[in-house]
């Protein structure tokens, strides 16, 4: 049962694992070949019975020409012994006449299958023979079985087992086997009547050659027996008679006629059993139970071909059938299969019979309205993502704002009217660039021009406390940056670098050109930081309390350039205690054209 | 990759399917090569002139042949026990491509020496008496049928010299039969004599004789000149069973010479075929006049002889 179990889990995990093609094509070859193996079993069996059957019946038929033709026979012989009965010895008076001649005629007729012709007296005296006419001297003609047998029953003829005469005297001594028809007689000598045997002897041959000439196919042969089973007349007599072969014939004498299988010698045999009329002896056919089946074993053989062929043929049809089936089956599998690992523009083909287009045609739905939800998402994000620079951009504006008005202010009311006025012809410049009709890419050298009004704004109102160095290397002319990213690096370098150190401050800036990469420099001898501090400024996650303010303006610039370029892009601090600190802004090097484009949003 | 495996396996049930095909049409022809074995050309060699006294040994080859798929050809001396005539007779047929040999050799030592190299490729059966080298040989148990023999002649014995005719020659189971009875009656302390031939005129009263042609002519001088010894002998020919029955051999020692040449020839033919065989002595009966029409001695005596062949 386990072993069932394990082959049915075992052949789960195989279906599995098969190709629907290969499920298919097995299973319709599987379920075909079984029912054609039964098929083929049901007429190997019904032919292997029909074969038996008609051995068995082609025995008894043969059997039943046989019995006919011994019949025949040893009818012919009954009328010889009749005839010289009821013609010759009941119409002589022995004393009188000689029953020789009418012997001898009967005898010259009937040369062929005669051995001797003879009368006996009741004592076993010889009265008449024909050829021979006497009798040897010691024979004991009374004590012989065929005169016993035919003087116990008066009413019947006799008929002996095959022996070799003995009784005659002949000088050749040519020990004949004959077999002996002997019956009781009424003898008429003188008028008076008196018993005595008449004795036919046939030639063993004429039985033999009646016997000899049946042929019951390959290895069947027939045999004859007498009633206690004693051998008549066997292919193979001599054999037998010499010890070296063996027959059944003692148990076949119990066999009733008809058919039978009987096991002889270790060998399955096929009997039938004929038993003739008056005689009691029995006909016996043996066929090799083997036989049909050897005899059938080529028509077997052909139809095992013809079995294999219609497999192999019902193989090769389901195997081109399951393809067909299956290939627009694995053509759309092989269709998810691309979409799955992203590709772009496949095509989900709709082909195959009816469930199978039903199918690709909800897949091919189904894709498209994935497609298009995808887009909208982009869509939403990218609305998403603007949004969120557009609130980083409206953070700069009141903070600076608040800052330079505040210096305006504060100059005004000192009378530096000079410097107020430059103040706000700079914060003019500045919002003008910063507005750039609404765009978020403008020329590198605008970006740079704007952080140069911002620090006028900014060296008027720390009195110039430090000096400004901006400038650009050659390669960067007409390359375009995303605005307002130096700005607030500015305004920490002021407040955090240089406001509160003791000496002048020196902030430079710096734009030059890095492979396909724009840096931008902002740096300034300030106070500095240790480099932990100095890293942490980026962190998102970094909580504003407790740094006074520090760091707001560089985070929104790296949020802005990572958010609109990638995560490759962004700054990057270096900065030692009393050393200074160095912002460097990394940006794509923004031709024009890709600058418009990033414009028009066709660029996300 | 799986459905390229999967293909794969199935042209290779396909071709598995055709392959069986293929083999369900060859294996008939396979069969019927096997089935039709080839014919054994067997050579049969007497030690006599004429093989009238093998008819019934010779009914027994026939019938194994025909069962075994052998031809027979039989061969016979122009002078009987001629060894150098049945050597050179022997040699001419191994040459001539017989398969295997059945032989009754009148001399076995001088025979065994003749085809020794041959007995290798021509497997040699012999009758009556073994030869060194020999597939087999089907003989009565020679020197118990001597003993039997002497045994019969015993039981009648009154008296008087038992003449034992040496006609062995150089054939070696004759001469042990002789040698046994000769044995077994000097052991009786019955006086013996060899003799070659039953002499002229001679009062012996026992004679034996070893092989059946001595005990044939034997008996027909007996009855031609009229005397009255009694002879004890050995056959089972038509013509010594008459004898035995008209009284002129008082006892003979017979056994199946159809089984004999059955056993001979089926026995070469094993031996052609290199397979293996054995035999074993064939059993024998002393008989005397009044045993001869016993349903069972009929059976030995006087074996049926299929019409188609006589």
């Amino acid at each position: 049962m386990n072993v069932f179990r394990r082959l049915a889990a075992k052949f789960a995990e195989r279906y599995r694992t098969m190709s629907i093609q290969m499920v298919l094509s097995l299973s319709f070859t599987a379920v075909a070949a079984a029912g054609m193996v039964l098929m083929g079993a049901s007429l190997v069996w019904r032919f292997s019975a029909a074969s038996e059957q008609l051995v068995a019946e082609n025995t008894q038929r043969v059997l039943a020409q046989a019995n006919l033709n011994l019949d025949s026979y040893l009818r012919r012989m009954m009328r010889i012994s009749d005839t010289v009965y009821y013609r010759s010895i009941k119409n002589l008076d022995l004393a009188e006449d000689d029953l020789t001649g009418d012997l001898s005629l009967l005898y010259e007729e009937n040369r062929d299958d005669l051995v001797s012709l003879a009368v006996f007296d009741g004592r076993g005296e010889l009265v008449a023979a024909v050829p021979l006419s006497a009798v040897k001297r010691d024979a004991q003609t009374a004590e012989s079985d065929w005169f016993r047998a035919a003087s116990r029953s008066m009413e019947n003829l006799h008929f002996s087992t095959p022996h070799v005469q003995n009784i005659f005297d002949d000088p050749d001594y040519p020990y004949r086997w004959v077999v002996s028809l002997s019956r009781y007689v009424q003898l008429t000598r003188d008028g008076a009547t008196g018993g005595g045997v008449l004795l036919v002897d046939m030639s063993f041959s004429g039985i033999e050659q009646v016997c000899r000439d049946v042929t019951l196919g390959e290895g069947g042969y027939l045999y004859l027996i007498d009633g206690d089973g004693e051998l008549i007349y066997h292919p193979r007599q001599q054999l037998i008679y010499a010890g070296l072969l063996e027959e059944n014939n003692r148990e076949a004498a119990s066999y009733r006629d008809g058919t039978r299988l009987e096991e002889f010698q270790g060998q399955s045999r096929q009997v039938t059993v004929k038993t003739m009329g008056y005689t009691g002896w029995k006909l016996v056919g043996v066929a090799p139970a083997r036989s049909g089946m050897d005899s059938s074993l080529q028509p077997m053989l052909f139809g095992l071909t013809l079995l294999l062929f219609a497999i192999f043929l019902i193989a090769f049809l389901n195997y081109l059938i399951s393809a067909r089936i299956s290939d627009p089956i694995r053509r759309l599998e092989r269709s998810i299969r691309e979409l799955d690992q992203g590709l772009a523009g496949v095509e989900i083909e709709e082909g195959g019979c009816y469930e199978v287009q039903r199918l690709s045609h909800a897949i091919s739905a189904m894709v498209s309205t994935m497609r298009h939800l995808m887009d909208d998402i982009v869509r939403q994000e990218e609305q998403k993502r603007r949004s969120e620079l557009e609130v980083l951009q409206s953070q700069i504006n009141p903070h600076f704002l608040y800052n330079t008005l505040d210096s305006v202010i504060w100059m005004t009311e000192s009378g530096q009217q000079e410097e107020a006025i430059q103040m706000v012809t700079s914060l003019a410049r500045l919002f003008r660039i910063s507005l750039s009709k609404g765009k978020s890419v403008i020329p590198l050298a605008a970006e740079l021009e704007h952080a140069r009004h911002y620090m006028n704004i900014q060296q008027i109102r720390f009195k110039n406390k430090f000096a400004v160095e901006i400038g650009a290397r050659p390669g960067t002319e007409e390359l375009y940056t995303l605005k307002l990213v130096i700005q607030p690096l500015l305004e920490n370098a002021i407040y955090h670098g240089c406001a509160s150190a003791e000496d002048d401050g020196l902030i430079r800036v710096l734009a030059y050109r890095e492979g396909e990469d724009l840096l931008i420099d902002v740096e300034d001898n300030g106070l500095g930081m240790r480099p932990e501090v100095a890293a942490s400024l980026l962190d998102g996650d970094r909580p504003e309390v407790g740094t006074g303010g520090s760091g707001i303006g560089v985070r929104n610039v790296h949020q802005r350039v990572t958010l609109t370029f990638g995560e490759g892009y962004g700054l990057t601090i270096f900065s030692e205690p009393d050393e200074g600190t160095l912002v460097r802004i990394r940006l794509p090097a923004l031709s024009r054209e890709e600058a418009e484009r990033r414009q028009r949003g066709e660029v996300l | 990759m799986k459905s390229r495996k999967s293909n794969l396996i199935q042209i290779g049930i396909l071709a598995v399917l055709g392959l069986a095909v293929i083999l369900s049409l060859l294996i008939p022809q396979l069969f019927r090569g096997r089935k039709e074995p080839q014919l054994l050309s067997l050579s049969v060699m007497l030690r006599d002139t004429d093989s009238s006294g093998w008819t019934v040994a010779r009914e027994g080859m026939e019938q194994a042949a025909d069962e075994l798929g052998a031809e027979l050809r039989f061969l016979t001396l122009a002078a009987a026990g001629d060894s150098a005539e049945q050597e050179a007779l022997l040699l001419r047929e191994i040459e001539g491509g017989a398969a295997a040999l059945v032989a009754v050799p009148a001399d076995p030592e001088a025979l065994s020496s003749a085809l020794d190299r041959w007995l290798v490729v021509c497997p040699t059966v012999t009758l009556e008496s073994p030869m060194e080298g020999a597939a087999g040989v089907v003989a009565p148990d020679n020197a118990a049928l001597g003993r039997q023999l002497a045994a019969a002649l015993l039981e009648d014995w009154t008296g008087g010299e038992v003449l034992l005719l040496d006609t062995a020659g150089r054939c070696a189971g004759v001469a042990e039969r002789l040698a046994a009875a000769e044995a077994a009656l000097t052991e009786a302390e019955v006086p013996v004599r060899r003799a070659e031939t039953l002499p002229e005129g001679d009062g012996t009263a026992w004679v034996m004789a070893f092989e059946p042609s001595a005990t044939q002519r034997s008996a027909e001088k007996k009855e031609a000149e009229g005397r009255s010894f009694a002879l004890y002998g050995v056959g089972t020919t038509a013509a010594i069973t008459a004898q035995l029955e008209r009284g002129s051999v008082a006892a003979m020692a017979a056994w199946s010479d159809y089984a004999a040449g059955y056993l001979a020839v089926r026995r070469a033919a094993e031996a052609a075929r290199g397979e293996e065989g054995e035999l074993a002595a064939l059993p024998f009966l002393i008989l005397r006049g009044e045993d001869i029409y016993a349903p069972e001695n009929q059976k030995l005596l006087f074996p049926i002889m299929s019409s188609s062949s006589r």
